[in-house]
């Protein structure tokens, strides 16, 4: 009998059988009665099924079904009252309810545990025998489950029979057992697992598949015959109880800690503690209470404490950062993760750590720099004494001294991130936190930017020799970082440049290769705007050596030999691409009409010469000649001195190698009668040097013992000043054949003096202005109409990625708008507002 | 006759008997599509009838009808005892014929509906009640 789909239930008839009647239903009931005697019993091997079941099956169809459900239920009360709870009750000592009320005098941990697991197993085993017996109840009176219960929407049989034991067992009162009424069996159950579970917490064994089993008959009931999931007494009895239980153990444990241990150990502890309760809620108790133990642990272990936590002296954050303590921060980081996603606390922390060692760093330099720097003005104002070497080395600390603060950050920066790659699951939260710490702290430092650049210079110069192609990635890598901490971008291209342009001059690079990767990682990180004048650096020395060799063909093509041909190599430089100023030409401005230095008349010739070569094919361009820069190779004859022996009374040829200006002053001495001087004012006179420069270069030619070519008078080691006579020294020897003449300062990288920084920072300053002011109108351009604050918001949003402005000296190019009528004020607006002047 | 008690394993087949003596020999677990038999025999709740395999069906009775039985042909022929009647045994065998259609066609799909003489209706329906067996889609 098959139904198809969507057919009807076809209900059977229910045949009305004659001759109904109490006796007939007494009959009966003595049979099941009996029968359920026997089940209870375990007794049930001779009985037959069916004729129980048929038994059952007649008195539902004789609608007697209500009085067998009665019947059935008062004879499970009884069974309870007589036989389950005397078994119960004996197991039911006054010692334990003494255990329940917390009274707890006399016992010992090992009594109280043997008392517990005697009642639990009493429990346990009445529990498993009403299961037995009432699944076969349920089996034989399946009947009338199907039919009365279903028809007259009754609970089922076994249902009821739970909600008897739950009543009958588990809440009845011990009033007549003891004093204390009240007292279910409930309670004493609660308390029992729980002292057991306290147990295992200090350390002891327990029995936990007994415990388990308790669970179950808990899980399996409920507060009412509806059976709502989220009614079983396990939640509502149980559950309830041993979260506050735990609650209370484990603030005391988080107290004990924090009054007893370190740190370290409390981490260790609260993460052995969210094991134990893990393993706990597998094996003893029930599953479902996993996530709120782990939520209790949580609170009252982690975050009631953490910022005491944290705050440890000598096992805190600091410590662990300190240290490297790499298992106790991942601890750390797990613990915190789960209280707290934002994982503030940590963050604030590292945080505050990245600003304290960075401003260790920063500390230490500022200290270093001060011990220095008088110590290099006491050397220059003490120069005659002192000879140029320890001033060198002074500098050259200093430049050290800036190399070391870019390595110390690295060094820090380095740290974090291995701790961030190991310990903190590469966050990425913290990983913003620890890049905004370092980059302010790294901002803090004023000099950051020059820092960078020489660290830069340092390492390009030299620091990549021999390295292999993934060290010097390393390197740029490194370099990159830091660019993306600094915030003057401005500042750092304006320090980059001046030393590129210095590196390039002076051929100093170590190699183009990494020069042009160290532009393209730039161009990435900061973009193209950064880089042009970089780039253009770069093409304005490959255009230069077109240039020379262009002109070099140019000259032999022409075949005018007749003259001495000096060799010209010459770098065309782009105005706008090149540092002037910072290269030199300082000098030459502020003393605005020595602009031009007078050439020999050899050297004119062949800028004449050049020139002409330059402008056939460049129409309408201006060059100008700058000697600061450019070196000259000049080849001197010093004559046999007569009546001396050795080297003297030799004739000398050497070669010397001078800066362009030197170049153009020995040149006057050729023209000079043996024995005559030339005083410093005639000097400047007839080459138009500016004073600064021309004092240099005759400290490099006259005073230091290197390359002494001529001698002043008078003969001390002061820096050469108006006054002084110049004269050709034909005593100079040398051993070797090509002299370098002495770099003097100006031409290598090093940290800038406070005065240099001082005209760099004017010089930025003013850059800015002029950046503002186009920023300003270009905004003001298409908006016509803005108020202050919003104007002012976007300046710095379009600047962000070059510099801060400053707050004062928007205002101030805002005021010197207005003035040049480029900007006028609105009237009448509640908020200032400005309106652009087309 | 087919199972024993002495066996640990519950043997494979059971037997049901009607109230008139006739007895069916089945599958065991075709004919525990009766929740009552399921129960019956149920070894943990331990009745009589799971020990000794053998279920009175003391509430099903024969019916006399004139029907010429058909031979099973879906028991398994060694093992089904066939006690030949001439007439009789035909509800109880109509039930183990439906217990064996539902046992094979258990997992299938479209199973064309088992043919049922008009005049047994009544008595298999209050069978079916009796052993809770009602039809149920296969």
């Amino acid at each position: 009998m098959i139904t198809g789909k969507g057919r009807q239930k076809i209900r059977p008839p229910r045949r009305p059988l004659i001759g109904s009647g109490d006796g007939e239903f007494d009959a009966m009931w003595d049979i099941l009665r009996e029968a359920l005697k026997e089940i209870h019993e375990k007794n049930a091997s001779k009985l037959s099924f069916e004729q129980l079941y048929r038994a059952s099956y007649k008195i539902v169809l004789k609608k007697q079904g209500d009085k067998l459900y009665d019947k059935v239920k008062e004879f499970e009360e009884q069974w309870f009252g007589q036989e389950v709870m005397t078994a119960i009750g004996s197991l039911i000592t006054p010692n334990l309810v003494n255990i329940t009320l917390g009274v707890v005098a006399g016992t010992t941990a090992n009594e109280r545990r043997l008392l517990g697991e005697a009642f639990l197993t009493g429990l346990r085993s009445s529990w498993q025998d009403h299961i037995t017996v009432m699944n076969m109840t349920t089996d034989v009176l399946m009947y009338m489950d199907r039919v009365y219960c279903a028809d007259n929407r009754k609970a089922s049989i076994f249902t009821t029979s739970m909600g008897l034991f739950r009543e009958h067992i588990l809440r009845s009162t011990f009033g007549k057992a003891t004093e204390n009424s009240g007292l279910t069996t409930f309670d004493i159950l609660n308390s029992v697992i729980l002292d057991q579970i306290g147990m295992e917490r200090e350390g002891d064994v327990i029995n936990r598949n007994l415990i388990r089993s308790n669970i179950y008959m808990l899980e399996g009931l409920y507060e009412s015959d509806e059976e709502t999931e989220n009614e079983k007494l396990y939640l509502t009895v149980f559950e309830i109880e041993f979260l506050k239980a735990s609650r209370n153990f484990y603030q005391k444990e988080c107290q004990t800690l924090l009054r007893e241990s370190d740190a370290s150990s409390w981490l260790r502890q609260t993460k052995k503690r969210l094991i134990e309760e893990e393993d706990r809620c597998q094996t003893t108790i029930s599953n479902m209470t996993a996530p709120k133990i782990a939520r209790v642990v949580e609170e009252e272990m982690v975050s009631s404490h953490l910022t005491e936590f944290l705050a440890m002296e000598g096992s805190g954050i600091t410590a662990m950062i300190e240290n490297d303590r790499y298992e106790d921060l991942t601890m750390l980081y797990q613990l915190i993760s789960r209280v707290d996603p934002t994982k503030d606390p940590l963050k604030v922390a590292l945080q505050a750590r990245v600003m304290e060692l960075g401003g260790d760093i920063n500390k230490n330099i500022s200290n270093a720099d001060l011990s220095i720097v008088p110590a290099t003005e006491e050397g220059e104002a003490a120069d005659a004494e002192k000879s140029k070497a320890p001033k060198q080395t002074q500098q050259g600390k200093q430049t050290a001294a800036a190399i070391k603060w870019v390595d110390e950050v690295l060094q820090l920066k380095d740290k974090f991130d291995t701790m961030w790659r190991n310990c903190l699951d590469e966050d990425l939260i913290l990983q913003t936190a620890l890049t905004r710490s370092f980059s302010d702290f790294i901002n803090l430092f004023q000099r950051c930017s020059e820092y960078v650049s020489l660290f830069i210079d340092d390492n390009l110069k030299r620091g990549i020799k021999g390295k292999t192609e993934a060290e010097v990635d390393v390197v740029l890598d490194k370099a990159t970082t830091l660019i993306r901490y600094i915030q003057d971008k401005d500042m750092f291209e304006r320090y980059y440049k001046k030393h590129l342009a210095r590196r390039l001059l002076h051929g100093k690079s170590e190699s183009a290769d990494v020069e042009k990767q160290m532009i393209t990682r730039m161009k990435q990180e900061i973009g193209n705007a950064f880089t042009t004048k970089l780039e253009g650096m770069f093409k304005d020395m490959s255009m230069s050596e077109e240039l020379t060799s262009g002109y070099r063909t140019h000259i032999r093509n022409l075949g005018d030999m007749d003259t001495k041909v000096v060799d010209l190599t010459i770098n065309v430089l782009t105005t706008n691409h090149w540092p002037m100023e910072s290269m030199g030409g300082a000098n030459a401005r502020d003393e605005g009409g020595r602009h031009n230095c007078t050439w020999p008349s050899e050297i004119n010739t062949l800028q004449e010469s050049f020139k002409a070569f330059y402008l056939k094919e460049r129409n309408g361009r201006m060059l100008t000649w700058l000697g600061f820069l450019g070196n000259a190779d000049i080849r001197c004859i010093f004559p046999k001195i007569p009546g001396k022996d050795g080297v003297l009374g030799r004739e000398r040829r050497h070669e010397i190698s001078v800066p362009t200006y030197g170049m153009v002053i020995l040149l006057l001495f050729n023209d000079l009668a043996k024995g005559d001087s030339l005083s410093f004012e005639e000097i400047q006179e007839r080459t138009n040097i500016p004073t600064q420069d021309l004092s240099r270069q005759l400290h490099s030619l006259a005073v230091h013992p290197k390359c002494k070519v001529l001698t002043k008078e008078p003969a001390n080691k002061d820096q050469p000043k108006a006054g002084d006579k110049f004269s050709f020294n034909e005593k100079f020897t040398s051993k070797a054949v090509k002299i370098k003449a002495p770099v003097i300062s100006g031409s290598i990288n090093k940290v800038e003096g406070e005065d240099e920084r001082k005209v760099t920072e004017e010089r930025n300053d003013e850059h800015r202005g002029n950046v503002i002011d186009t920023v300003i109108v270009r905004i003001m351009k298409s908006r016509k109409e803005l108020t202050h604050q919003l104007l002012f918001s976007e300046v710095i949003t379009q600047l962000a990625q070059r510099f801060k402005p400053d707050l004062g000296m928007m205002k101030r190019r805002t005021e010197s708008l207005i003035e040049r009528e480029y900007l006028e004020r609105v009237e009448e607006t509640s908020a200032p507002t400005y309106r652009y002047l087309a | 006759m087919a199972s024993s008690s002495q066996s640990q394993a519950p043997s494979k087949y059971v037997t049901l008997i009607s109230s008139d003596g006739f007895e069916f020999v089945v599958l065991r677990e075709a004919a525990c599509i009766s929740g009552a038999i399921k129960r019956m025999l149920d070894p943990n709740s331990g009745f009589l009838e799971s020990t000794t395999g053998r279920c009175q069906l003391a509430e099903i009775k024969y019916v006399l009808l004139h029907h010429t039985p058909k031979i099973f042909k879906y028991a398994h022929r060694r093992q089904y005892i066939y006690k030949m009647a001439e007439q009789g045994g035909i509800v109880l065998e109509k039930v183990a014929e439906y217990f064996y259609y539902n046992y094979r066609n258990r997992n299938r799909e479209d199973v064309p509906d088992m043919e049922i003489p008009p005049e047994l209706c009544l008595e298999l329906l209050m069978a079916a009640d009796f052993l809770d067996s009602e039809p149920r889609l296969v």
